[in-house]
């Protein structure tokens, strides 16, 4: 089988953002890069269909600026195959739609079985493009998935929902967005790091793809830290007892929530 | 203005996050509710296909859709079918110049964003986006889904071990959550029986998911879901900033934590510094006789 992941490059999970002075982006300046948590969940669902299936290949694809090829290295360290870089003029004010055409026009190319995206980059938090994808190429697609195995003619696929899990089946090609599930992804071996050193990372051009890159795209009219909050009463050095009558008294006659 | 609601249900009701929905539809314009039917699962992309068909017919200006995992599947897929702008998980929404214009939460909810798109636009909706109005809301109108189709077919329905009745966390008015200072799943009874006096949702840490004590649908923050309820009670969190990413815009938070550097602690409305272990049997006590009294 041969799978294709879509990856994007996010400041790290532990790195606090900065508004930029502007307001319109956040401060590039002192920010780690990494592969968007839930694109790394993909990846390593993609990685552990390979372990099972021998044969399996696994790319991976990122349309981005050019600090995004190390995302794409550490993919390869993990164990992905090889890697391509979508990167041009205004990449990173791309739109999803957009985004989601440019990479469509790359799937064409490399024809893979089935398309992995995280469920939604963890910058914009929109969880569009994998859907965007999957009309442009005119796939199905099957969104917060936890699990894929091959079956008869097709693939099997289990979609995360209230209270269980949906099981689909696609009969041929498809887009999967991919959901955290139990087993965290893999950290990349030494002999993966050396390896991906050594690998080339083909880049291709935004403009020269062909790829309707119009269409509505969303402003962002101004970024601001999430309202800071103040500090609170600190209830401490007191009888349990009397101290959860207080809280209880006061959440009720002062907050106003019970 | 055309506003079409795309209403979810659960157990045969409009779900809360659909009713905030349709009130902010009614403030927005003329407002017309819809329910997909099928006659057995349908996926998100026979859904996108049905209203995409009725969208082109109807020409709504603006679809709102709550922002459920469901909910943003579908929205996604619509929007992208329509070539329509789309705007995911809105906390505020209003119309400016034929542009939608939303307030959304972005960077795991590290920055807050005022964002906008050009109509016709496809937007969901985070509860808490309106009050519910009092009137009832209008009889959704039926779209009819074919079976799936399209290379996508439903096998099976899987059923895990889930939090039973609970309301879902996303749109839970309050929400109780359990970190490590719990020191194991077989002390949950205590974040539950605190949930339970209260009627709130379930959530935890990520190191309580991750190691397996809860399930992973109750992870609150980065990876996980974010909640702004009326009320969130952290225990035993010490607050790493992508858990405070995930629930920091609550309306009232109440940290207990015995370490009073705890960073959940400083940002607390009501900080207790207290073990646990004795404080939440009497708070949950305490609690029993407030909600008694109502």
């Amino acid at each position: 089988m041969k799978l294709l992941v879509c990856v994007k490059q996010v400041p790290d999970s532990t790195v606090r953002v900065k508004v930029a002075g502007d307001q319109k982006a956040i401060v590039p300046e002192g920010v780690t890069w990494a592969i968007s948590p839930y694109d790394e969940y993909a990846i390593e669902l993609a990685l552990e269909h390979k372990d099972a299936n021998p044969g399996t290949t696994v790319g991976v694809i990122t349309v981005g600026p050019p600090r995004a090829r190390d995302a794409l290295r550490q993919a390869l360290a993990m164990g992905c195959d090889d890697a391509t870089l979508v990167t041009g003029a205004d990449v990173e004010t791309l739109g999803g739609l957009a985004t989601a055409r440019a990479l469509a026009k790359v799937v064409d190319e490399v024809t893979p079985d089935l398309v992995l995206c995280g469920k939604q980059a963890s910058d914009d938090d929109q969880g569009f493009v994998g859907q965007a994808l999957a009309e442009t190429l005119g796939w199905p697609h099957v969104a917060i998935v936890t699990k894929f195995v091959a079956s008869d003619g097709g693939t099997e696929i289990w979609k995360e929902v209230e209270g269980g899990h949906e099981v689909w089946k696609a009969s041929g090609p498809a887009v999967l967005t991919v959901q955290k599930s139990q087993k965290d992804p893999r950290y990349p071996s030494l002999p993966g790091i050396m390896k991906a050193k050594k690998k080339e990372i083909p880049e291709k051009d935004l403009a020269s793809l062909g790829a309707d890159l119009g269409g509505p795209s969303v402003e962002i009219r101004a970024m601001e830290p999430p309202p800071a909050r103040k500090a609170g009463r600190v209830m401490k050095d007191g009888d349990p007892k009397a101290l959860a009558a207080e809280l209880a008294k006061l959440l009720r006659d002062e907050a106003r929530v019970l | 203005m055309k506003v079409w609601v795309i209403a979810e249900l659960k157990e045969g009701e409009l779900r809360r996050v659909s009713l905030e929905a349709v009130a902010k539809a009614t403030e927005l314009g003329d407002a017309d509710v819809l329910e997909l039917h099928s006659d057995e699962r349908a996926s998100a992309l026979a859904g996108a296909t049905a209203l995409a068909e009725r969208a082109r017919a109807g020409a709504p200006d603006l679809i709102l859709v709550g922002a459920t995992p469901a909910g943003r599947d579908l929205a996604a897929r619509l929007a992208a079918k329509l070539g329509w702008t789309y705007l995911s998980e809105c906390a505020e929404l209003r119309i400016e110049d034929g542009q939608a214009v939303a307030v959304r939460s972005m960077y795991a909810g590290k920055v807050r964003a005022t964002v906008s798109g050009t109509l016709p636009a496809v937007v969901s909706v985070r509860a808490g986006i309106a009050q519910v109005a009092d009137a009832a809301p209008p009889r959704p109108g039926s779209v009819q889904v074919a079976p799936s189709g399209e290379g996508l077919e439903f096998v099976r329905f899987e059923e895990t071990k889930t939090t039973g009745t609970r309301v879902p966390l996303g749109e839970a008015r309050v929400v109780v959550s359990g970190g490590r200072g719990l020191k194991g799943p077989e002390n949950w009874k205590l974040v539950q029986d605190l949930a339970d006096v209260l009627g709130a949702a379930l959530g935890a840490s990520r190191a309580v998911t991750d190691a397996g004590w809860r399930p992973n649908e109750e992870q609150v923050g980065q990876t996980g879901k974010t909640v702004t309820p009326d009320l969130y009670i952290a225990l035993g969190i010490s607050g790493a900033i992508q858990h405070l990413a995930g629930m920091s815009s609550s309306k009232v938070i109440v940290a207990v934590n015995k370490d009073p550097d705890a960073d959940l602690l400083k940002i607390a409305d009501y900080a207790v510094v207290a073990d646990l272990f004795e404080f939440v049997p009497a708070f949950t006590e305490e609690l029993r006789k407030v909600v008694a009294r109502d």
